[in-house]
């Protein structure tokens, strides 16, 4: 796991964390999800909002995405204002179904719940990376 | 993996163990590290002969759409083995796993009970 922490002005935040795309290290993205929207200023609830949309971004990143040549997903933060923007990063194409309208019964409910949990989900797909951008604003 | 249980050693007073019930009690964090171990021990349950299950996650600090798509896939297994009910319990205080279940839109799939007692009264006299 690395880390690092860039200071891009008073009003802009970035940090960025590559994380293997193992399933054993979700809590890792949980936790740093977590730490990010604590330091914007969330409250307890909303960080908990932040970490669990992070970790069903990060959860389809590992499931259906390809890690980059390190075998590592890319998560960052970026506080800007009044808006915290995490995003996860794969290096594979995303495929439709992963995100499919009608969810299978047992599948198909991670981006429901995170639009449910953040104000936007984006998900920016080109050839060979998939971002899930996962937007809160402070109220 | 985060911190995870699950275990049959569990009780309700006045309740008396059948083959035909399960209870089963899960804590901790249930992501998709740890939902093959619920998936799995739902299974043997259901393979064991049980065909109502009560799942209490009241201990639960974190659930994902991975377990939750695990809860539906035991409903569905059950329905092809010639029927059964899972009851879900999940206390009244744990509010971050019910927010999830509504968001999710569970309580259309499973009944989600605030007690075991309540969940077992719903399956013992839903027969």
């Amino acid at each position: 796991m690395r880390a690092t922490v860039e200071q891009g002005g008073a009003s802009r935040a970035t940090s960025e964390l590559r994380l293997p795309a193992l399933p054993s290290e979700l809590r890792l993205a949980r936790e740093y999800a977590h730490r990010a929207a604590a330091a914007f200023g969330f409250d307890a609830e909303r960080c908990h909002e932040v970490a669990f949309a992070v970790n069903e971004a990060a959860t389809n990143a590992i499931r259906h995405g390809r890690p980059d040549e390190h075998g590592h997903i890319h998560l960052s933060a970026v506080s800007d204002g009044d808006r915290l923007t995490l995003t996860v990063r794969d290096y594979g194409t995303f495929v439709a179904s992963a995100a499919g309208a009608a969810p299978s019964p047992e599948g198909g409910r991670g981006f429901a719940l995170m639009a449910g949990l953040m104000d936007t989900v984006q998900l920016c797909v080109s050839p060979g990376s998939t971002t899930v951008r996962l937007s809160k604003a402070r109220v | 993996m985060g911190f995870f249980y699950i275990s049959d050693d569990a009780s309700v007073e006045g309740w008396e163990r059948s083959d035909d019930i399960a209870m089963l009690v899960a804590g901790g964090d249930i992501d998709y590290d740890a939902s093959p171990q619920l998936r799995e021990r739902l299974a043997d349950q259901i393979h064991s002969g049980a065909r109502r299950l009560v799942l209490d996650l009241s201990k639960v600090t974190f659930i994902d759409s991975t377990a939750i798509g695990v809860l539906v896939g035991a409903v569905m297994r059950l329905h092809e083995e010639g029927g059964g009910s899972l009851a879900v319990v999940c206390a009244e205080e744990n509010r971050r796993v019910l927010r999830i279940f509504e968001i999710a839109g569970l309580d259309s799939m499973i009944a989600v009970h605030r007690t075991r007692e309540e969940a077992l009264l719903e399956l013992t006299t839903a027969g």
